[in-house]
């Protein structure tokens, strides 16, 4: 059995800085189960964006520590990472109500998160995928269209917030 | 027309000019959210709730009162104070657009003294760019839109689309009935196994 936790940006906002207590928790929960998430490049570039508003979440520092790691590069030549990209685009497309195109133009680093997982199960080099997110619509997405890929059992979107307040309630 | 319907326009004028007063200055916003939330509150509570020197409590209560946001519901002593019900839709003049200003957006407001995320984003966009970030959040939480969608048609970078949302999405699950969808710490597996790093 071997287990992929894939991330998304909102994971990592969540958190806060390494001085929150949820940032913390996160971390020990990562540790104590020897955790890295793994994050697609494209989520990467989003939490590491040049936007003078915006105070960067600590995605370095995680990295830094060991329990966070950027994807390799898709491998596209896999058919079953294009499938999976088309599909989750379709489904955000049909639950928002808006062309498929522009919802590819848009959400990439969605398509990207879902694609991880569909080329780690198809690989067999994972058996167990859990997706978080704080995106309903993409976790949803995620889960639904991989199960049609036949991997209903082995996906599972986790809620990003109420994984972490349960692990900071745990804590305390 | 009726003079009891004259008398009707005015009362949604002076609803119109109390939520612009409410959405003009988040103290006030935010003391309407807590007696909306409350249900009926006396200052005393008002001082020790929201940490108001007696002074300011009084005068923003007051404000409130004549503005007609808030009643008086015991005149006895101490007096309490209840949250009048604002539901307040407003329609474009070529009337194809309406927006209904709820109980929500005042307290999303109301929380920028307390929220960064919120401050910023008020500052930048103003509080009728925060009406639209609300939208949005509970669209989100419904499962109906993502942040990298929102970024898309507000042309803001999705980092900053994620942080509004995140910092309204209290104010959406106190407002609005939605079930949070997703799995929870219960459901991650860790027993034995490997866990892949994809290095």
């Amino acid at each position: 059995m071997s287990r992929l936790h894939i991330a998304d940006t909102g994971l990592f906002v969540a958190m806060g800085q390494p001085s929150n207590s949820c940032y913390q928790a996160v971390r020990r929960f990562a540790r104590r189960n020897d955790i890295a998430f793994v994050l697609p490049e494209r989520v990467y570039e989003e939490l590491t964006v040049d936007d003078p508003d915006v105070e960067w979440p600590p995605i370095d520092a995680a990295i830094d520590e060991g329990w966070a790691t950027v994807a390799a590069p898709l491998e596209f030549s896999e058919p079953v990472v294009s499938r999976v990209m088309d599909g989750i685009q379709r489904y955000i497309a049909n639950a928002d109500d808006r062309p498929a195109d522009e919802v590819e133009r848009a959400d990439a680093a969605l398509a990207a998160l879902a694609a991880l997982a569909a080329q780690h199960l198809s690989a067999g080099t994972a058996t167990e995928v859990y997706i978080s997110t704080t995106d309903i619509a993409a976790g949803e997405g995620a889960e639904t269209v991989l199960g049609s890929e036949g991997y209903g059992d082995s996906v599972t979107f986790v809620n990003g917030f109420r994984f972490i307040e349960d692990l900071v309630a745990g804590d305390s | 027309m009726s003079r009891t319907s004259n008398r009707a326009d005015g009362d949604i004028v002076r609803d119109f000019l109390a939520v612009a007063d409410l959405l003009e200055e988040p103290q006030l916003a935010q003391l309407y959210a807590y007696l909306a939330q409350e249900g009926e509150a006396t200052v005393q509570d008002v001082m020790d709730d929201l940490e108001l020197a007696q002074g300011t409590a009084y005068s923003y209560v007051n404000r409130l009162v004549d503005a007609g946001a808030v009643d008086v519901t015991d005149d006895g002593q101490p007096r309490r104070y209840a949250a009048r019900e604002i539901d307040l839709t407003v329609t474009a003049a070529a009337g194809d657009r309406e927006y209904t200003i709820t109980p929500a957006l005042i307290d999303a407001v109301g929380r920028r003294e307390t929220n960064a995320d919120i401050d910023t984003y008020i500052d930048r966009h103003g509080v009728a760019g925060l009406a639209t970030a609300l939208t949005y959040a509970v669209a989100r939480e419904r499962g109906e839109v993502t942040h990298r969608l929102m970024a898309e048609d507000l042309e803001i970078s999705p980092l900053a689309a994620e942080m509004i949302l995140q910092a309204l999405r209290l104010v959406v699950h106190e407002h609005y009935d939605i079930e949070e969808g997703g799995a929870s710490l219960d459901e991650v597996n860790v027993g034995d196994g490997d866990t892949v790093d994809d290095a």
